[in-house]
């Protein structure tokens, strides 16, 4: 039985697959054929975004008076409900670079505006959430965004974009004192909008240059912090 | 999508570290369609604000564990209002609305500003795409998908046999897909 033929048996359950609706051993079956097969994988993803879609068309309705004041009074009185995960560091830093974002948007607290290329140094406290050092994430000549590099046990480096030109999946590259580059992962940027976090990996006193990189090796934006 | 300001993964991962001010921004991003989709679904208000309510808690319990590998934040968050939704009918012997109505509603936004954002191409391409479908294409894709109904328990309700209720959920979902494909949305996500 050739690939194909074989493919044509689980195309009915993909559909199925996708919209969430299959059971028992013709899910195992399918996810099993899945598993080996890149053709029916992509397939799989494509259907599911279109399921997806189906239920984003539902149309948006303001929800009764008070809706948000009573959800969010529930939070506040659901002490066993809340997230419950411990964050790891890397995420906590995340959050402070969500809310330096926010901040910049005007979503609240306070606004950390700086110029192009400022460095801000602070002390470092091995149990403090601040950051050792920000600097401007620089692109084109504008500020796009803002680097925040955290100390302790654990070093971290948080990134933040507001407005850049970027849309898509970046790579993020510091270069160190010696000269070296070193990668820190690739995160996704969305009509120029996106918050990241990552292990550092070396003391954040080394780390001259923070700079994020498009998939075609070009560097788009630098942050220098020495 | 033509949203603006931090991502919905930025704002999640605020709310699993309990940052008051990404829980305000998620819930305000997110309750209009929350709500829209569980009320597109019971044409009741008080059943809506419930399963609304309970989603975004869910999604506020959870939002440590969010894989962003698995899909979408907006995808996790309608299928976490779309089951919620589902049980909350079933447990009430609740009559859901028509999926007819359901897409009836969907279709009557199409080419409108949705939350004074700029229009979502994207969204009005699957619109276009659902207007088009035979009938019975389009209902059986949203039985299944809004409404979890299995190809066994649509070829039930709609007296036809499981293998055309099998043949129309592909169909009907794989002309989606090509509008998809043609929006150009498929290869955008594949970035991420």
């Amino acid at each position: 039985m050739s690939d194909d033929t074989i493919c044509e048996q689980f195309a009915d359950n993909l559909a199925e697959l996708a919209l969430g609706i299959l059971t028992g051993r013709e899910r195992a079956a399918t996810l099993a054929h899945v598993e080996s097969c890149g053709h029916c994988a992509d397939e799989l993803d494509h259907l599911s975004r279109a399921s997806d879609a189906v239920l984003s068309m539902a149309p948006e309705v303001e929800p009764p008076l008070g809706f948000e004041v009573r959800l969010l009074s529930r939070m506040r009185n659901d002490k066993v409900g809340s997230p419950r995960h411990v964050p790891h560091r890397w995420l906590l830093a995340c959050a402070a670079a969500v809310v330096a974002l926010a901040a910049g948007l005007g979503i609240g607290l306070s606004t950390g505006s700086s110029p192009p290329s400022a460095k801000v140094a602070t002390q470092a406290h091995p149990t403090s959430s601040k950051p050792v050092l920000t600097a401007s994430l620089i692109e084109d000549g504008s500020r796009v965004g803002g680097v925040s590099l955290y100390g302790g046990s654990t070093p971290v480096l948080t990134m933040q974009l507001a407005e850049s030109s970027v849309h898509g999946t970046v790579t993020c590259e510091i270069v160190t004192d010696n000269g070296a580059t070193h990668k820190l992962g690739t995160f996704r940027v969305t009509s120029g909008y996106g918050a990241w976090a990552a292990p550092l990996g070396v003391s954040p006193s080394d780390v001259r240059v923070a700079q994020l990189v498009s998939p075609d090796g070009a560097t788009i934006a630098t942050a220098t912090l020495a | 999508m033509a949203d603006s300001g931090p991502t919905d993964e930025a704002l999640l991962a605020g709310m699993a570290v309990g940052e008051q001010a990404a829980v305000v921004a998620f819930v305000r991003r997110y309750q209009r369609r929350v709500f829209g989709l569980a009320y597109s679904l019971t044409a009741d208000p008080t059943l809506a604000e419930e399963v609304a309510q309970e989603s975004l808690i869910r999604v506020w319990r959870h939002a440590p564990i969010f894989d962003p590998r698995r899909g979408s934040v907006a995808s996790w968050v309608l299928t976490i209002t779309r089951n919620l939704t589902i049980d909350a009918l079933r447990m009430r012997r609740a009559i859901p609305t028509d999926p007819d109505d359901f897409a009836a509603s969907a279709l009557m936004s199409l080419g409108q500003p949705e939350d004074g954002l700029q229009r979502d191409d994207a969204r009005d391409m699957v619109r276009s795409a659902l207007l088009r479908l035979p009938s019975e294409q389009r209902r059986a894709v949203v039985l299944a998908c809004a409404y979890g109904r299995t190809a066994l328990e649509i070829s039930e309700e709609e007296g036809i046999p499981l293998g055309t209720a099998k043949t129309r959920i592909r169909a009907g979902l794989k002309r989606l897909r090509a509008a998809l494909e043609h929006s150009g949305e498929l290869e955008n996500s594949d970035e991420r």
